[in-house]
Order: structure tokens, then sequence, then C-alpha cells
């Protein structure tokens, strides 16, 4: 399969230091749904923010679609992120004065246009079209996660970059989230999903896990690998 | 979509706009109204200032040295010159003959009050004087030819209009030829008080006032005994001559056309002689009274004019001082509110940018909502200065203040600009952000 994603011994220090990602090597191909796992602390949201071009790595490289991130210059990894990246977070980051409807618009209204319509239709998918002028406070947890999921979908990006999406959510609607990814996977979407429930990252084609900030072990299809510290993995 | 993400976040925020909003209101409102004063109170501070007395005295043209102590002219019997009664209505008839605010003669000579020596001043007390009529046309070289409003035919003055802060113990005298006003000092050398009868002997003739008043300047007019014009003409022997008149006259404060005018006006190119002589300078009305009164010396009480200029200076550059403090403050409460709000809305920030906008979109939204909160508190502010500016003119001056057509635009684009400026550094701190570090809620 076509590979979207290439990790090469890819670090990230913080000052102190705290090394947050150890030489981490890594491949993913398209439309593959893989889980980051791990317990916390163990790099898993460094390599998700590495990954969706808010950080840059230490050490290392990273390809997306044949584009080496570190030679970009900030401008351009904005544009590269808006143009690549669908972004979901555990919190929601949901903008409180804005209808559901105008949290959609305005990922559109950063990438290109704002279209209330194409908007409406993003929320219809993730089953929110009687939601629209809700605003994030009258929404569920459940529905507020859709309505963010809709937003990083909204500008069709390459990959969907997920962080602990089922963190704040009880079981019926982790349910209903869960569902949607399994039709997003089923669509074709590249996806990556840190989690640290089990039973989430099991509905993923791959787990990876992190210890301490180094790649430890690979599960695909039930079978369990030890992850060599430096060769790709796919 | 951005309008509808201004109106959104503005409304979604309302006691923090209104917090900026307010501040911005209170500096404009406090600009507009010591604007408004600034600019249209040089004509009423000066209407005040001329309540503390003539600022022009006209004399007499005459060759021969002359000195005066005390308000009494020495002189030559010969030689001493005298200005005509019938020629003081033309005060009012030369070209600023409407800043004319009052003007009163006086004919001084010593006499023999109650077996003392005093000086005896016949002035006009309280006069309604005729004021001649026809158009008055002033044609300049230029060709120009300019014709200021009709001043009525009638026109109240006297002592009572230049001079209305003597304190008098007693009352005016009210034109009757028979009536006096004493100085303290005199009331004291002679013994008498209000009601009581003064002898007055000159020239061989007597005539008996009865005092009404007794006056308290702190200047030399305590040592003098007032009476109507008429009679003192007529105990002097010198019949519809005065020797001197005091002048209030409304004057702009000098500047650099004032100086050059004052040194020689004939020198002055045509354009700027017929600027200078159409402003309200002393020096122009000086010369014009000279113009209009034959054989007529007018001279400015430069100490006067001097202080009113200075005061008049002063008081506008403490309201510019004060109009800078408040819009200062307001700018400093624009920057703190949007500091607060920076920081609040960190995450927000965050997210933007974490879908794709850039540091000059997070900026030019914070710029905005900045600026539009300019121009609400500004127009408020605005609104309520100049109201503000009416009631002080009100309360301080008696008579409104009339707004300005500069004002307005003028406070809103300092609203407006002062928003900008205290938004500026949050805004810059805020396209700054680091979205992985905000979004983690560090």
């Amino acid at each position: 399969m076509h590979e979207i994603i290439r990790l090469q011994s890819l670090s990230k220090v913080f000052p102190g230091p705290v090394v947050a990602l150890d030489r981490v090597s890594l491949a993913i191909p398209q439309g593959e749904w893989m889980a980051v796992m791990g317990a916390s602390g163990s790099g898993k949201s460094t390599l998700l923010n590495l990954l969706g071009c808010l950080d840059r790595p230490t050490e290392g490289q990273i390809l997306m679609g044949g584009t080496s991130i570190g030679e970009l210059t900030e401008a351009q990894l904005t544009g590269f992120r808006r143009e690549t990246v669908g972004l979901i977070f555990q919190q929601f980051h949901l903008v409180p004065y804005l209808s559901a409807v105008e949290n959609v618009m305005l990922a559109q209204y950063f990438h290109s246009l704002a279209d209330e319509a194409e908007a409406s239709e993003a929320l219809a998918r993730v089953g929110l079209a009687d939601r629209l002028r809700h605003r994030p406070a009258q929404l569920s947890g459940g529905e507020q996660q859709r309505v963010c999921i809709a937003r990083a979908l909204v500008n069709q990006p390459k990959i969907l970059l997920a962080d602990e999406p089922t963190g704040n959510l009880d079981e019926a609607n982790e349910r209903v989230v869960m569902d949607i990814f399994q039709q997003l996977h089923d669509d074709g979407h590249t996806i990556v999903m840190v989690t640290h429930d089990p039973h989430v990252g099991m509905l993923a084609d791959r787990r990876i896990e992190l210890e301490h900030g180094r790649l430890v072990t690979i599960h695909t299809h039930d079978l369990v690998a030890a992850a060599p510290r430096t060769a790709d993995q796919s | 979509m951005l309008p509808r993400l201004l109106w959104k976040s503005l409304r979604g925020r309302r006691s923090r706009v209104a917090l900026a909003g307010g501040a911005l209101a209170v500096a404009a409102a406090l600009a507009a109204a010591l604007l408004s004063v600034a600019l249209d109170i040089s004509e009423k501070v000066a209407r005040e200032l001329r309540a503390f007395g003539a600022n022009i005295t006209v004399v007499p043209r005459q060759e021969s040295l002359e000195v005066e102590i005390g308000g009494l002219r020495y002189a030559a019997a010969a030689q001493a010159a005298y200005l005509a009664e019938v020629d003081l209505p033309k005060l009012k008839t030369i070209f600023w003959g409407h800043n004319i605010q009052g003007f009163a003669p006086f004919l001084s000579a010593p006499v023999e009050a109650g077996g003392r020596q005093v000086l005896l001043v016949g002035t006009w007390f309280d006069r309604e004087v005729v004021l001649p009529q026809g158009p008055r046309k002033f044609s300049f070289s230029s060709g120009n030819v300019r014709e200021p409003e009709s001043e009525g035919s009638r026109f109240r003055t006297g002592l009572r209009a230049i001079a209305p802060w003597w304190r008098v113990r007693g009352r005016w005298v009210e034109d009757l030829p028979g009536d006096a006003m004493v100085g303290k000092a005199v009331a004291a050398r002679l013994g008498v008080a209000p009601g009581d009868r003064v002898p007055v002997r000159a020239s061989g003739t007597e005539r008996t006032f009865r005092v009404t008043g007794l006056i308290e300047t702190g200047g030399p007019e305590e040592d003098q005994l007032f009476v109507d014009l008429a009679a003192a003409q007529a105990l002097l022997g010198l019949p519809g001559k005065v020797d001197r008149v005091q002048v209030s006259a409304l004057v702009k404060p000098d500047d650099v056309l004032a100086m050059r005018g004052r040194r020689n006006p004939q020198g002055l190119p045509p354009e700027e002689y017929e600027r200078w002589y159409c402003s309200p300078y002393i020096d122009a009305i000086t010369y014009q009274i000279e113009e209009a009164i034959p054989r007529a010396r007018a001279k400015a009480v430069r100490q006067v004019a001097e202080a009113e200029g200075a005061f008049l200076g002063r008081l506008t550059l403490t309201l510019v001082l004060v109009s800078a403090i408040a819009i200062a403050t307001a700018g400093l409460g624009v920057m703190a509110t949007m500091t607060t709000t920076v920081m609040e809305r960190r995450r927000e920030i965050g997210l933007m940018k974490a879908i794709g906008a850039e540091p000059r979109q997070i900026a030019r939204q914070f710029l905005l909502e900045a600026a539009l909160c300019g121009v609400a508190g500004g127009g408020l502010g605005t609104v309520i200065g100049l109201l503000l500016a009416k009631f002080i003119g009100r309360q301080v001056f008696q008579v409104p203040i009339a707004p300005s057509p500069i004002v307005v635009p003028f406070v809103l684009a300092l609203a407006v600009l002062v928003a900008l400026l205290g938004a500026a550094l949050p805004t810059w701190r805020a396209a700054r952000l680091e979205p992985a570090t905000t979004l983690k809620g560090d």
C-alpha cells in the first residue's frame, strides 16, 4: 500500500532536558487506522503534535506525502497543516460563542472560503443535522466531539489525527464516535489516533506502543512484535 | 465569515467589550468635552475676563509731555487737551464695534470737598447711548469691502459696565446729577457715609452732592470722588469735555501676525493688513479707535491684555493635558482588557492556529475587534462629551459651548487609534502563541 507518512529516527527533546521522543522510526500506509498507545508521559501527544505540524522535531525527519516537514518555513508549515491534516482533540476545543455550523465554517474560513451548506453537510455526516445552530454549551460531550470531527473533515484532509477522541466521553458516546471513525476508515481515510483505552485501540488496524519516548511494540491483527529501534515498520 | 466572527466574538464577550468600550467612551467623552471647550473657550473666557476692568485707555493726542499720577493728569492748563463727549458713540462704529463691551468717559480735577482737597472724577455710571446709524463699510486695497453686522441703535454702558467688580457699600449712582460715590479713603478723611451730603467747590462754584455709596477697590479709586460727568463738567467749566475714556473690548490673544501689525500695520502687505485689521487683536482695535475719534490716542493696557493671553494659553494647555492624560489612561485600560482577553482566549487562538490560521489572520481579528470597540466607545463618548461641553458651558460660562465640526471625526479617529495602540502588544503576543502549548492549556 502507498506510504503516506514516514518517520526517520525522530526525536523531540524539551528544555530540561526531557526526552519526549527517542529515535522513533515508523511508516504509515495510506488508509491505515493506527492507534498510538502508552502510559501518560510516554510521548503519544508529542508524536501527534509532530505529525500535526504543530511542533518541530529536535532530530530526525518527518516525510508526509513526500514532503520533508523539517524543511518548511513557519508559514509553509501552517499552509501544509491546513491542507493535509485534520485534528480531533480530547477537549474538543470548540469556540464557545460560535454555533456548531460556525465552528465548522471557521476551519473552512482559515482554509479557503466558508461555505455554510458544505459545513452543514459535514455535520449531517456525523449525525448532527438537527444541531447546526446550537452553541457548544448546548451540546452533549459526544455531540461536541462530533462537531470537532466534522470540523476536522470539512477540508478533506489527507490525514486525520485524533488525540484521545473518546477520553472525555461516556460509553454510549464513545461507541457513536468510534462508529464514525470506523466509517471514515472504511471510506479510506488515514487515521492516527492516540488512546490509552485498549478497547478503542483494538478497533485500529495497527497499535503501536510508546514507553519513555521509545517505540517498544507493534500489534498488527493480534500479532505482537518487538519494535526495532531504528528500522521502519509497515 | 469575518464579520460574523467579529460580531459573535464581541457579542459573546459582552462584559469585556463593555469594559474596553467604557474606558474608551470615558476618554472620548473627556476629550470631546475638553476639546469643544478649548476650541470655544477663548471668546467665553475673554468675555469673563472683561469683568475685571478696561483693557484700552483712550486719551487726547497732544504734543506736550503729560504725567498722570493717581488718576490725575498733570499738564499746563493752556496745554491740556480733551476729547469731545459727543464723539464717544463712534467707538461702536469701528470694524470691531461689536467687541466693544463697554466704555466710560472720565473728567478729573482736584477740587475742595468738605474743606479738604480730593480728586473729583466725573463719569457715566449707567448710561444709554444712542449710536450713529447707517451702513458701516470697510474697503481694503485688495478690493474687498467688508460690512460688519449692525450694532443696533442704543447701547448701555458706563462705569458699572467696565468695573462691575467694584465693591460698593451703599448703592451705585444712577446717573442723577446730585449723587456721588466716594472712595473708602476719601470717606474716612471727610467722615462721610452713604446718605450724607458733601459740599464740593471748584473754580469758584460750589455744589452739594448726596453720597450713595462707598467704593472699595484696593486701587486709586479709593482716593477719588465720583460724580455724574455733566455735573463735573459744569463744576470745572469744561462742558462736553472728557480727558480719558476707558474701554473694555473682547480681544484675541496676540500671535505672530498681531506682533507684526503692532510694529507697523501700514507696512504689512495688503492681504496681511486686511487679515490683521479684521482680527480682534487689541492693537487692531486701538488702531480703529484712533481712526474713528479725531485727535484720540488709544493705548492698550498691555498688562491686562498679556495676562489674559497668558491665562487663555495656560487654560488651553491644561485642557489639552487633561485630555491627553484621559486618553492615555483609556489606552492603558484597553491594553489591560486586551491582555486579559488574550489570556482568556489562549486556547481559542491556539485552536485557530492549529486549524490553519496564520498570525496575520489572528492579528487582523484582534485589531478589528479593538477598532470596533474604538468606534462604539468613541461614538458614545463623543455624544456624551458634546453634552458635557454644553453643560460645562452653561454651568461655568453661562453660555452654551458650540460643538466644533472638527471634534466628532477627530475624537472618533483618536478613540480608534488609542484602541489599536492599546491592542497592538497583546495582539502581537496572541499572533505568536504556539498552538501545541496553548491547546495543552499550559
